[in-house]
């Protein structure tokens, strides 16, 4: 008896989740709590999806060529026409985007900005930007991107990819994270020779938690064979060797300027130049 | 002692004595007037960016053509960490309503709403926090200002019939919201349809 009341219960609870899943299909992008409901549809964890992807084609080989792209929030037609643009070239091996994919935080700009990209032939990675945090931005963007820090190779360069929105976050949350930078200097791995740093806000940025910007350099100085450091959030080109030891820091314009970076990386070290659009 | 005072006070209000027509004159004026506060329908609703779910309550009034309705709505979790609530102040416009025939139903072909929602959340702000610099961010991420377009279907109850309410009426509702239409009007990729968002709800009339 008491075996087929559960039996009841269950298909009941069945049939209740059924239909609640099927009104949430049918009316979830219609019938909308809020901006910010966090609710995301279609595509989650890109980064980890596309790092796969740039790290099988790119394994073992020590020159390559990606585009570097940021702040793209709230230009959604410049950035459709930035991926129609790079489908049209085939010299490109992926794309990094320095972050700043959402104006104002809200869940949708994170889907339409995702949308666009995806139509992109190169797997891309994004970055999380200090507009991207806003509201509750960041939980949209670790579920629609993921982690806020994160590395990966490209040939036989390592990415290490740091939120650097020191403004955005208490002090509870450690920006940028020295424990996740320190993992990072101390990973043996005989895969990679050099590193790149990318980041949404460099260094002097008025979001940087500049207390530690010398020593933020210090762990990206010493790191293996450092290439250079990249960034967005200024939305204008500026190339500065910002602690005067010769390692640069490029910013990258925004998507606005119809401008983006591409980097060429072969055996002797990198060459940049500009691209429109 | 405080049941002794609650008791002297209800005898003294029940035993009013009807020799001072001029106090019983402003005292039910008075009464009458604190009487226009009490929130004549409640409304049940999903969706429109009020809430999943929400609940609201308020007054008709310039021969029902004007509404304001007070609505808290739930906003579930989903990706974010935690579910939050928000407050929505809605005023709506009826411009025409069409009784049905001689059936107990009318319909009003237009509602216009303007409202004003307010999520209720510490990581929101309505200007800047303080710790950012002059001007950092010119938006409020926690009001958001709001505009609609519905129409409704009123079930008038017989008043033999009433229990609770007088009527029952059923409505849809299309709107967005200010950083949607921002979006969209600087941008040809984000469509009219886009930004439309839906809600649905009853109204249960009471006075």
């Amino acid at each position: 008896m008491k075996a087929s009341l559960k039996n009841v219960l269950n298909n009941v609870c069945r049939i209740a989740a059924g239909l609640v899943s099927l009104v949430t299909i049918v009316s979830c992008d219609l019938l909308e709590s809020s901006p910010y409901d966090a609710q995301v549809t279609g595509e989650t964890d890109i980064n980890a999806r596309h790092v796969a992807r740039i790290e099988q084609v790119l394994a073992g080989k020590t020159s390559f060529k990606f585009a570097f792209i940021s702040d793209t929030q709230r230009w959604y037609d410049e950035t459709e026409a930035f991926v129609r643009h790079l489908n049209g070239r085939d010299d490109i091996d992926f794309v990094l985007h320095g972050g700043d994919v959402s104006d104002f935080g809200v869940t949708e700009e994170f889907l339409w900005q995702r949308d666009i990209l995806g139509g992109l032939r190169v797997p891309y990675v994004v970055l999380l930007g200090n507009h991207d945090v806003l509201g509750n931005g960041i939980h949209v963007y670790r579920r629609v991107f993921g982690r806020e820090n994160f590395s990966f190779l490209a040939g036989d360069v390592k990415f290490i990819c740091l939120n650097t929105n020191a403004l955005e976050f208490d002090y509870s949350d450690p920006i940028p994270d020295f424990n996740f930078m320190k993992s990072q200097l101390q990973d043996e791995n005989p895969a990679y020779r050099r590193t790149i740093y990318a980041m949404h806000v460099a260094p002097g940025g008025e979001q940087f938690n500049n207390n530690v910007a010398e020593l933020f350099h210090y762990y990206v100085s010493s790191s293996r064979g450092i290439l250079c450091g990249l960034y967005g959030h200024g939305h204008t080109f500026v190339a500065e060797d910002k602690f005067g030891d010769g390692i640069f820091y490029y910013e990258t314009p925004c998507i606005a300027k119809r401008t983006y970076l591409i980097f060429t990386v072969d055996e002797d070290g990198y060459t940049y130049e500009k691209a429109c659009f | 002692m405080l049941l002794v005072f609650l008791c002297t006070l209800a005898s003294g209000y029940s035993a009013e004595p009807a020799e001072y027509p001029a106090y019983d004159y402003r005292v039910e004026r008075y009464r009458s007037r604190w009487n226009c506060l009490v929130p004549r329908y409640i409304k049940l609703q999903t969706g429109g960016l009020m809430g999943a779910v929400s609940v609201g309550s308020g007054w008709n009034y310039g021969h029902d053509h004007w509404e304001t309705d007070l609505i808290l709505g739930l906003i579930p979790k989903y990706s974010d960490d935690h579910a939050r609530l928000s407050f929505t102040l809605k005023q709506n416009y009826y411009p025409w309503k069409v009784q049905l025939g001689q059936s107990p139903f009318s319909f009003e072909p237009l509602s216009c709403s303007f409202f004003v929602n307010m999520i209720m959340d510490r990581d929101y702000w309505v200007s800047q926090f303080d710790k950012y610099p002059n001007g950092y961010y010119w938006f409020s991420t926690r009001l958001r200002v709001n505009i609609g377009l519905g129409q409704r279907w009123t079930l008038r109850i017989p008043e033999t019939r009433r229990k609770f309410h007088r009527s029952i009426a059923f409505y849809y509702e299309f709107s967005t919201c200010d950083m949607y239409v921002t979006s969209a009007v600087t941008n040809r990729y984000i469509s009219f349809w886009d930004i439309l968002r839906l809600s649905l709800g009853v109204k249960f009339q009471i006075l």
